[in-house]
């Protein structure tokens, strides 16, 4: 439930910012200016209301004026490629997944300004790994630099119908802790429950191809917990040829078209969007579910009955029984070469990453993202006291071990995503008959062929 | 078709065994019933093929949320609540519904009234006044059907910024216009064909100006034409989601197209909304193609058939 | 002619029938042309502004011969252009068989007949969006209406049309396009129908024809041009729709029933490399200019010449 009452925040942030209390140096009463934004729309209302907020927050403190446009998860990005492209862009673009497909390339090819100065004002409170996500190689200056502000993270955790477990005569708590394991507990489960409903599948794996990130962000947690996270290396190498990591890709490969096969994923999932999974979970057509954040659940959180029945749990021990590294992928605000309004631009982001107002935007938008902040997280109840489902997510993103998305090391893993390498493999084996070998030497052999395209000097 | 006539009273047919001319007769009547038969049979097959999909809209716009999900092909228990929420913009993500449905009208009358204007003094300088190079000018209309406008996505998307036309409706007018404009030029050209060229003639020597011959001849004589190449343009904007969708970002400029594509990405699945809001979007359309249905017809291909 | 330079000064006066052709042939005088000119302007405006200028720049985003190298390697492409020619080949024709054997039927007499176009034209008329929105939840795999329908009813469980085969889903794909526009060329080859004189009809009968017959001789011929040009017209529509192949199978399963004019958005805005969309998308022309040439030499042939 809820204990933050949208009222008493509202409330609150406008009194806030009105007493002041956050005019820190850094806000410019100079005169008015204006900066036009691009920021995406939220999964919920109250990520929206938030945004809004922050933004009235800041034009009463700074004076400045803020031109915002509210555009969906999926059409952002393609206005951002558009922009960017023409060369005419919003002062500032903002997006969830920036940090996995746009981003890296951008910097690349030099489109990008550098935020050194912006991510510098509060870079003792950042987690390093949101201020890995945050760096990338840039090939004109050859040179490795700050593009992005990160200003929320998230985390794959598993959404689990406990309701469903239950039924199915097994108790969640019962689960294994190593990460195959764990996923076999619940294949015993489908038969019991095919008993009363028709179509139920126990696995919400997303072998997708379908954009932008669930197919590559399933795939990397198995490449993960099978020990194959040396693919590139922090100095931007790729290491194809590793035995260790073309085991684990085989592995993770096998397993995935394994319980694909054997039924215990819906057929459909081969072309799920973004959304679907969350759908086929809301329909109670999958008993659990790896996705990004809890928008899963924070959208049932008016349902009490519901959203309590939805379990979230944080990530369980790799297959060698050490704690498992989850991908913390970074949202964050970045600001093109082609920008116009620089200063205000990044007066805004300053203001934004305050930690104050990070962590008020973040707990008004229902505690779907985390603060890249651990401090935050760490000393405000609402994240780790307040909420079953708020405490596995941000433990599992602040406080374990995390790894950064791979493009921050090779801007060249950014196509690799786009490009689906690892959905088109599970297709080629489970669609097309491929052995899982033949599948993976296959994914290897494309990765390798982009990467080729993006020499990273070591640094 | 021949219409078989029933032969004189039951004495003589109880009479006298079957003559070959009366099975012959029979044989057609019977051939008759199976081409009617066949028929209907087609007709059956017709309408079920194309009311399958209208149906489905309408069964899940009729459903409650998670009943989409189920076995069901009807819906459970049919209520209206969905469209009730679309006409009172009461969701989420159709708060601005009515503007955006006025954006969508707004492209919609932009787009008709510029390829009726632009395509017919086009086509009236070409086949009327009979200019030397007008076959350049309809052959050059024709080219731009070299690119589909699917392909020119990207390049449009960077020329409107050069204008300065993001996220304006107009630019999208510009776009249905550019794309419509073609076509209209074809079929008015067609169909001037049977618009004897004397009747202007007759009006340039008492006198009229040749926008008087435009104006008073050969926009009235064209009306079938015009109704019909309108419809056609309408039915193009309102059908059209690509440029909609790449050209107009903010809640108050998007159209209709785009606001429900936003439902696609939600996590909630409300369907049921989204398949109500089609219906409304859909209606406009469906009256005015049934309203003009018979001009439309007239004003397709005369002169298609002649050539 | 000196006669051109009297009648434009407005003095002669001749009866019609001579003047026929005459007069507006050659160049047009004065404020004539100055007409003429307004007329066009408008028209040449829009061309240049608008179809000139953007293929300009997208022949130049599209100029590098590396990425067309780039495609050639891609496995996805190959498979996408085998899906364009299947797709285009196949709706374009099965669509105008379909709309010439449709509008024959159309012609019958009677209410019902009426009633049923209306009904037919329904697709056409309906926004794609929500259309091709509803086909693909309609052939979900489990839960869409058709395999609920088939389950009901036969007791079969349906294949996931859409997400096991990449045959199954194309024939979706195809399917969804001839529903929506079979009826519209169905209208135009109907108008055409009966703009064939019925003298002609009764002057076949009296000399035996009877169906089949009938429509060789008589029907057929003076469709012909009609079928052709509509044939090539909706072959290059068809090239770049993007609605049906978008909103039906998404280019699934796993990107395997993409056709050229949604990979060309797809390279653009998802793997966000617009020069490679476009190069997608410029591979087309070898089969689309070719196309519109022979249209343009077709519709000369209706039209006089100067």
């Amino acid at each position: 439930m809820n204990k933050l009452g949208r009222r008493v925040v509202l409330r609150g942030s406008v009194g806030l910012a009105a007493a002041g209390t956050f005019a820190s140096p850094y806000i410019a009463r100079a005169q008015a200016k204006t900066a036009s934004v691009l920021w995406v729309q939220g999964f919920v209302k109250e990520e929206d209301e938030a945004f809004q907020n922050l933004v009235a927050a800041y034009e009463k403190a700074s004076g400045n004026k803020i031109d915002y446009s509210l555009i969906p998860f999926g059409p952002a990005m393609q206005k951002i490629v558009a922009g960017l492209t023409s060369g005419d862009t919003p002062d500032i673009m903002f997006h969830d997944i920036a940090d996995q497909a746009v981003v890296p390339q951008n910097t690349w090819n030099d489109k990008l300004i550098d935020v050194s100065d912006i991510v510098e004002t509060q870079k003792d409170k950042f987690h390093p790994t949101a201020l890995l996500a945050s760096k990338y190689y840039n090939n004109v200056t050859k040179q490795r630099g700050f593009t992005y502000v990160p200003v929320k993270c998230g985390v794959l955790p598993f959404h689990v119908w406990n309701s469903m477990v239950e039924k199915a005569g097994f108790k969640l708590a019962d689960a294994p802790k190593t990460w195959d394991a764990f996923w076999d507990f619940f294949k015993p489960m489908q038969k019991k429950l095919r008993e009363t409903q028709r179509n139920v599948y126990v696995h919400g794996l997303q072998p997708t191809t379908n954009g932008p990130a669930d197919g590559n962000n399933t795939f990397h947690h198995f490449l993960i917990a099978n020990g194959g996270n040396g693919i590139v290396s922090p100095d931007g190498e790729a290491h194809l040829d590793d035995p260790q990591v073309k085991e684990a890709v085989i592995k993770s490969l096998t397993y995935i078209t394994t319980s694909y096969k054997e039924g215990y994923v819906p057929p459909g999932a081969l072309g799920w969007s973004d959304a679907d999974d969350n759908n086929a979970f809301h329909a109670k057509q999958i008993v659990m579910d790896l996705d990004g954040t809890i928008s899963t659940e924070v959208a049932m959180i008016h349902e009490k009955e519901k959203y309590d029945d939805a379990i979230t749990l944080k990530l369980p021990n790799d297959n060698a029984g050490q704690p498992m590294r989850a991908e913390l992928g970074a949202a964050g605000a970045f600001i093109a070469k082609s920008a116009k309004n620089v200063a205000v631009a990044k007066d805004f982001l300053k203001y934004v990453i305050q930690p104050d107002n990070l962590n008020l935007y973040l707990k008004t938008g229902l505690g779907r993202w985390l603060p890249p902040m651990p401090h935050l997280v760490k000393e405000d109840p609402f994240w780790l006291k307040q909420d079953p489902h708020r405490t596995a997510y941000a433990t599992e993103g602040m406080i374990d071990p995390t790894v950064p998305n791979y493009p921050c090391f090779n801007p060249g893993y950014a196509e690799v995503n786009a490009q689906q390498v690892w959905g088109i493999a599970v297709a080629d084996v489970v669609k097309d008959g491929m052995t899982v070998q033949a599948a993976t030497d296959k994914a290897l052999k494309r990765i390798s062929t982009i990467l080729a395209k993006y020499p990273v000097t070591r640094s | 078709m021949t219409v078989a006539v029933d032969d004189a009273g039951p004495a003589v047919a109880v009479a006298a065994a079957p003559t070959s001319a009366q099975r012959a007769r029979s044989a057609r009547r019977r051939l008759r019933w199976w081409k009617e038969a066949g028929a209907l049979g087609v007709a059956v097959l017709v309408l079920i093929w194309t009311l399958v999909p209208v149906y489905n809209i309408f069964m899940v716009a009729l459903e409650s949320k998670g009943d989409v999900f189920t076995d069901t092909i009807w819906p459970s228990q049919p209520s209206a609540e969905s469209f009730w929420i679309v006409i009172t913009q009461g969701y989420w993500y159709l708060e601005h519904f009515w503007h955006q449905f006025g954006n969508s009208v707004y492209i919609g009358v932009g787009t008709v009234f510029f390829t009726l204007a632009i395509g017919s003094l086009a086509s009236f300088a070409i086949g009327r006044m009979r200019i030397r190079y007008g076959w350049v000018l309809s052959n050059a209309a024709l080219l731009t059907y070299v690119i589909p406008a699917s392909f020119l996505a990207i390049p449009f998307y960077r020329i409107m910024q050069i204008y300065g036309l993001t996220n304006n409706l107009w630019s999208v007018i510009a776009a249905e216009v550019t794309f419509a404009t073609p076509y209209a030029i074809f079929i008015f050209q067609q169909y001037g064909t049977s618009i004897p060229i004397e009747l202007d003639e007759a009006a340039r020597i008492d006198g009229a100006s040749p926008f008087q011959v435009y104006w008073k001849i050969y926009l009235p004589l064209m009306a079938p034409a015009l109704v019909a190449v309108g419809t056609y343009a309408l039915l193009l904007a309102w059908n059209e989601y690509l440029y909609q969708f790449l050209l107009l970002s903010s809640k108050q400029s998007m159209s209709v197209p785009v606001a429900l594509a936003q439902f696609l990405n939600s996590d909630e699945a409300p369907w049921n909304y989204m398949m109500a809001t089609a219906i409304v979007y859909a209606i406009p359309p469906v009256a005015i193609y049934y309203v003009f249905r018979r001009r439309m017809s007239a004003g397709l291909t005369m002169g298609g058939v002649k050539g | 002619m000196s006669t051109d330079t009297l009648e434009g000064a407005g003095l002669l006066v001749r009866p019609r029938p001579p003047l026929l052709g005459r007069m507006w042939r050659g160049g047009l005088q004065g404020s004539e042309w100055t007409w003429a000119i307004a007329f066009t302007v408008p028209y040449i405006a829009l061309f240049l502004a608008f179809v000139a200028y953007p293929v300009a720049f997208g022949a130049w985003l599209g100029r590098d011969p590396s990425l067309y190298f780039e495609l050639a390697e891609d496995p996805i492409f190959q498979r996408t252009i085998v899906n364009t020619i299947l797709y285009v080949g196949i709706a374009v024709n099965l669509k105008m068989f379909g709309a010439l054997l449709l509008s024959g039927f159309f012609m019958r007499r009677g209410w019902w007949v009426k009633g049923l176009l209306l009904v037919f034209v329904l697709p056409w008329a309906m926004p794609a969006l929500p259309a091709f929105i509803s086909i693909h939840w309609m052939l979900n795999g489990e839960w869409g209406l058709f395999n609920n329908f088939l389950f009901n009813v036969f007791g079969i469980e349906g294949p996931g049309w859409l997400d096991t085969s990449r045959w199954l889903a194309l024939g979706a794909v195809i399917t969804s396009h001839i529903w929506k526009w079979m009826p519209f060329w169905t209208v135009i080859l109907l108008a055409g129908r009966m703009a064939i004189p019925q003298e002609l009809y009764e002057a076949a009968e009296v000399d035996g024809a009877t169906g089949l017959t009938r429509f060789t001789h008589v029907t057929f011929p003076l469709l012909a041009n009609l079928y052709l040009v509509c044939t090539l017209l909706s072959t290059i529509f068809t090239l770049g729709d993007f609605n049906s192949v978008y909103f039906v199978s998404g280019g699934g399963p796993a990107l395997s029933t993409h056709v050229l004019a949604t990979l060309g958005i797809r390279d653009a805005f998802e793997v966000a490399r617009p020069e490679l969309g476009v190069a997608t998308v410029l591979t087309a022309l070898p089969l689309m200019i070719p196309l519109v040439l022979i249209l343009m030499r077709k519709l000369r042939t209706t039209e006089v010449t100067l």
